[in-house]
């Protein structure tokens, strides 16, 4: 009979990262299933191409630098699908593939791997397509009127951040023009119930970036529902800010962080000279992160600065 | 009734009860086998040294073991019988240990000069720790603190609170639980007589909220009793740490470094309480306690074990194994310690023998930390664990000292809830360990 | 500090490969970054960088003995901006184009780490042929770099390498290459490249040796 060793503990929980990472790839399902609905078979091809190309590139960068291929971990498929919805239904085939290589390789893989990349990998692509064709990604011929009810797949049109005119409950059902996956608030919200139940994130990060945004945007004379329901806050709040690896770890380190990326978000949007500051938003707060783990330290059991001599003892 | 708590935490096995459910109705029973080994290195602080010899008749209750240095307590014959061997054998650390096995006779003879004190409530104070000391208890918790040491308060320090810890936060084990139906008078006298022996007001039983019965058990054998109180707290680990304990009873925080007497607080596992009623009551030493023995064996059940009972005989009472065992442990699945073979006998200390199947046992690979924070809100002490690993892997002791990696507890929840299946408090251990070491060097 | 034995071709290739100023001692990244938006903008900013440094170096190694050490400093950017301001008028008058697109990053020459750390490390303590070598031989080094980083830079952001057009019409070209981000992800990467190929020939020189010593 042979006995193995081991030190404590001897039992572990359920999750590790391939179910996290699942869990979060379940979550998009819906908004998904909602971009496909409204752009069609041209919003799928990207959403494929985008995952195909990040689990390949990881894949051969694991492979090439003689790493243990860590493909099954699914968080190269997290960062493609998000990379994926990211982008508008009528993107060019190679778009998603030069994201995917700016995604795993650079941010990613050139920082250490999973764990160690300080920028969102998906946000940074988004952000290097967006500056290298811009008239692509968000020019006036860029977003696809949702095909199911104009009809016509080739109508296009700026988002409704850039003027575009459209009721609360289209905004809310994604019944306009938009990244593929940014357009049905409802998908979302039921990807974020899905994410909270099942406790891959915690509350604090999305409600405080999406409030902190609403209070501010309310005080710059906005109307706050339209803001929230406009461009990518939702799905950012939700699936980008919320990135465990570049988002602080300390529950007031994340409220801290949340709050930035609102403030960002409204500030870019009412005074900057983009439409649209989700990504922007994030990604520095993504810069940081560091900063903010290394002076925000949870409190220490035992090393209070004076020590309640008398306490509840006497009381 | 509000109900006790503290922050972090994690809650191991919630969906299985804690594991708990095989051996929770199942009344103690007693089980004597007919060869003892007793270590004489059961307690913290040097081993004692054995003070018979081969061929040499004992009787229950002789002192087999001499107490060496200030940490010292005696041990005795947990049965009557032939000493068949003094020697050193393997037990749970590296180095052997200094063991007197016994061939037991089953005449169960005394040794005569035991003398009990009677009522606790009557009795000397005075007589009280050196009868703790005489009987050889140590914490029978896990740590195996002797309590008579930790009973002295030192000279300028008071104490105000006794808690004793009924929590009994960690898997699988059920022992406390049912020596707390079992014999609850037992431990109310025990308390009784370590706030008399320092002459403290305030007595706690702290139990989790998971035990109806003992709570309810407790309650009844604590009424009429001067200040005796019961605790209810929530059911989540470490409930039972110590300074998880005390700052959800009194609120006060045990400074870093410090032991719960700077805030003027003792804790007692609640076996330890009905062992010190035995001592002074009946001046009867420590020769058995009561053990869960679960997992893969036929018939989970709770045992009254003698001290030095071999753990191939355990599992023999308890039908054999029921799978192919993978790993044996001493004590709950966050905190036990592995036994290397079946001869490993049990100590004082030992509130467990749980036995993991194959599947369960094998380790697994730890994999790169994706910094999902969860070690962070799992940890009752505040730490970054996630932080101090990445030096301890870099063999980096000062930044991990830095990091207060010392004031870690090894309770095991940042890598109870890992995703990433990395070994936290393995690495914390060695870490201590290390910097412990390189401390006494430097003197 | 090199000796004074080493020959002149060594004390050239010192400035090309084992001293390269961009990619080995890291000097003179703001250049680097700025003018390396088309090769040709490269190439004249590795022209004019060269004629400054050549110019500067045989001069301060000329005055090395008379020039007070307390004062070296504002001495040796005194001779650099006078031949910074040379090639700026030179440039202004006969190349105007490309004086237009380089713009500020001229007169910054004065300030390119490579030049004061030449005069100071170099032309303060060696001889006039050896500087001028030096200077030639870091000035080469300057320009094959950044004209490597800008033919990069050039053909993804623009599609062409000195103008001349690579990948037909069809191409869209990856604006960001152009802009500074990718400036420093050209940079990196080339700096990426170049210690891998350096640790390599090490590696294999360290092995070779090995060999013979063995």
């Amino acid at each position: 009979m042979k006995l193995y060793l081991s030190t404590a503990p001897h039992i572990r929980s359920g999750a590790n990262t391939q179910v996290l990472m699942r869990d979060v790839l379940i979550a998009l399902l819906p908004t998904t299933a909602a971009g496909i609905y409204y752009f069609g078979l041209s919003a799928a091809m990207v959403i494929a191409v985008s995952i195909l190309s990040c689990v390949l590139f990881e894949y051969l960068w694991q492979r090439i630098t003689k790493q243990p291929i860590r493909i099954y971990d699914l968080s190269a498929a997290v960062t493609g699908l998000i990379l994926g919805l990211n982008l508008p239904s009528t993107a060019a085939w190679w778009m998603p593939v030069v994201g995917a290589l700016f995604a795993i390789v650079i941010t990613k893989q050139l920082f250490g791997g999973i764990g160690d990349n300080f920028l969102n990998p998906a946000l940074l692509a988004r952000a290097v397509l967006l500056a290298s064709w811009p008239a692509r990604m968000t020019g006036a011929t860029a977003y696809a009127l949702p095909t199911c009810w104009s009809g016509a797949d080739a109508v296009t049109s700026a988002t409704p951040l850039a003027g575009y005119e459209a009721n609360t409950m289209d905004l809310f059902l994604g019944n306009i023009p938009g990244s593929i996956g940014e357009v049905c608030k409802a998908a979302i919200l039921l990807g974020l119930i899905y994410l909270l139940v099942r406790r891959v994130i915690s509350w604090r990060i999305p409600v405080t970036f999406l409030a902190v945004f609403a209070a501010l945007s309310a005080l710059v004379g906005q109307n706050v529902l339209n803001e929230l329901l406009m461009g990518g806050v939702l799905f950012g709040a939700v699936f980008m800010a919320t990135d465990y690896t570049t988002s602080p770890m300390n529950p007031r380190g994340q409220f801290i962080y949340a709050a930035l990326c609102g403030v960002l978000v409204c500030v870019i949007r009412n005074f900057g000279a983009y439409p649209e500051g989700v990504t922007y938003a994030i990604l520095i707060g993504n810069i940081v992160t560091p900063l903010i783990d290394k002076y925000d330290k949870p409190r220490l059991y035992g090393r209070l600065k004076k020590q309640k001599k008398e306490g509840t003892a006497n009381a | 009734m509000p109900k006790y708590s503290f922050k972090g935490g994690v809650h191991p096995m919630h969906g299985q009860h804690e594991g708990k459910m095989p051996t929770r109705n199942i009344p103690i029973r007693d089980f004597v086998s007919d060869t003892v080994c007793i270590p004489m290195g059961m307690h913290l602080g040097a081993p004692s040294k054995p003070c018979v010899n081969k061929g040499d008749l004992v009787k229950i209750g002789q002192v087999i073991g001499e107490p060496v240095g200030g940490l010292g307590l005696p041990v005795h014959a947990s049965v009557s019988g032939e000493v068949t061997a003094v020697e050193e054998r393997q037990h749970l650390g590296a180095a052997p240990v200094m063991c007197v096995v016994i061939r037991n006779d089953f005449a169960d003879e005394w040794v005569e000069s035991i003398k009990g004190y009677g009522n606790v409530e009557t009795v000397d104070p005075a007589v009280v720790i050196p009868a703790v000391k005489a009987a050889g208890i140590c914490g029978m918790g896990g740590a195996s603190f002797p309590t008579h040491v930790k009973l002295s308060v030192p000279e300028g320090k008071t104490c105000d609170t006794i808690i004793l810890n009924g929590a009994e936060c960690e898997t699988f084990l059920t022992a406390d639980f049912r020596l707390m139906i079992e014999h609850s008078g037992k431990i109310v006298d025990g308390l009784r007589a370590v706030m008399r022996a320092l002459n403290v007001k305030r007595g706690v039983i702290a139990i989790e909220d998971n035990k109806p019965e003992a709570i309810e058990a407790m309650r009844k054998a604590a009424s009429g009793r001067e200040g005796v109180e019961i605790a209810v707290m929530r059911t989540k680990y470490p409930q039972g740490g110590e300074k998880q304990l005390i700052k959800a009873v009194t609120g006060r925080e045990v400074p870093s470094g410090k032991l719960p007497i700077e805030v003027h607080t003792i804790v007692m596992n609640v076996g330890t309480a009905a062992a010190v009623a035995d001592a002074v009551i009946d001046g009867r030493p420590l020769i058995d306690r009561i053990t869960t023995v679960t997992g893969c064996v036929q018939h989970p059940a709770n045992l009254r074990l003698r001290i030095g009972t071999i753990i191939a005989d355990v599992i023999g009472e308890c039908g054999g194994f029921s799978e192919e065992p993978g790993k044996i442990v001493f004590g709950g699945g966050m905190t036990g310690l592995c036994v290397p073979d079946t001869d490993v006998p049990m100590t004082k200390a030992n509130n467990g023998i749980v036995v993991y199947n194959v599947k369960d046992a094998r380790s697994v690979d730890e994999s790169p930390c994706i910094r999902c924070g969860r070690c962070v809100e799992a940890c009752p002490i505040g730490l970054d664990p996630y932080r101090i690993k990445h030096y301890c892997d870099r063999g980096d002791l000062a930044s991990a000292k830095e990091h207060h990696v010392m004031d870690c507890i090894l309770c095991g929840c940042c890598s109870y809830n890992c995703p990433a299946r990395r070994w936290l408090t393995a690495s914390f251990k060695n870490t201590k360990d290390a910097i412990a070491l390189e401390a006494r060097r430097k003197k | 500090m090199p000796k004074k034995e080493k020959s002149l071709s060594s004390v050239f290739m010192n400035g090309i490969i084992a001293e390269n100023p961009t990619l080995r001692l890291v000097l003179g990244t703001c250049p680097t970054i700025a003018s390396t938006t088309s090769a040709v903008n490269a190439v004249g900013m590795g022209a004019a960088a060269t004629f400054v440094l050549v110019g500067s170096n045989v001069v301060i190694s000329l005055l090395r003995n008379i020039i007070p050490d307390k004062v070296r400093i504002p001495a040796f950017i005194a001779v650099i901006c006078t031949f910074v301001t040379i090639v700026q008028m030179f440039m202004q008058a006969f190349l105007h184009d490309l004086y237009e697109s380089l713009g500020v990053f001229i007169p910054l020459i004065v300030v390119n780490c490579i030049i004061l750390a030449r005069a100071e490390a170099f032309a303060s303590k060696n001889g006039v042929l050896a500087s001028a070598v030096d200077g030639v031989g870091m000035g080469c080094g300057f320009t094959l770099a950044i004209t490597c980083i800008a033919i990069i830079r050039e053909l993804l952001g623009n599609g062409t390498i000195f103008g001349l057009n690579v990948f037909g019409a069809d191409y869209e070209p990856m604006l960001l290459m152009i802009l500074a981000p990718g400036g420093f992800m050209v940079f990196g990467g080339v700096l990426a490249i170049s210690n891998l190929v350096t640790q390599h020939f090490e590696k294999k020189k360290k092995d070779e040796k090995g060999v013979i010593h063995a």
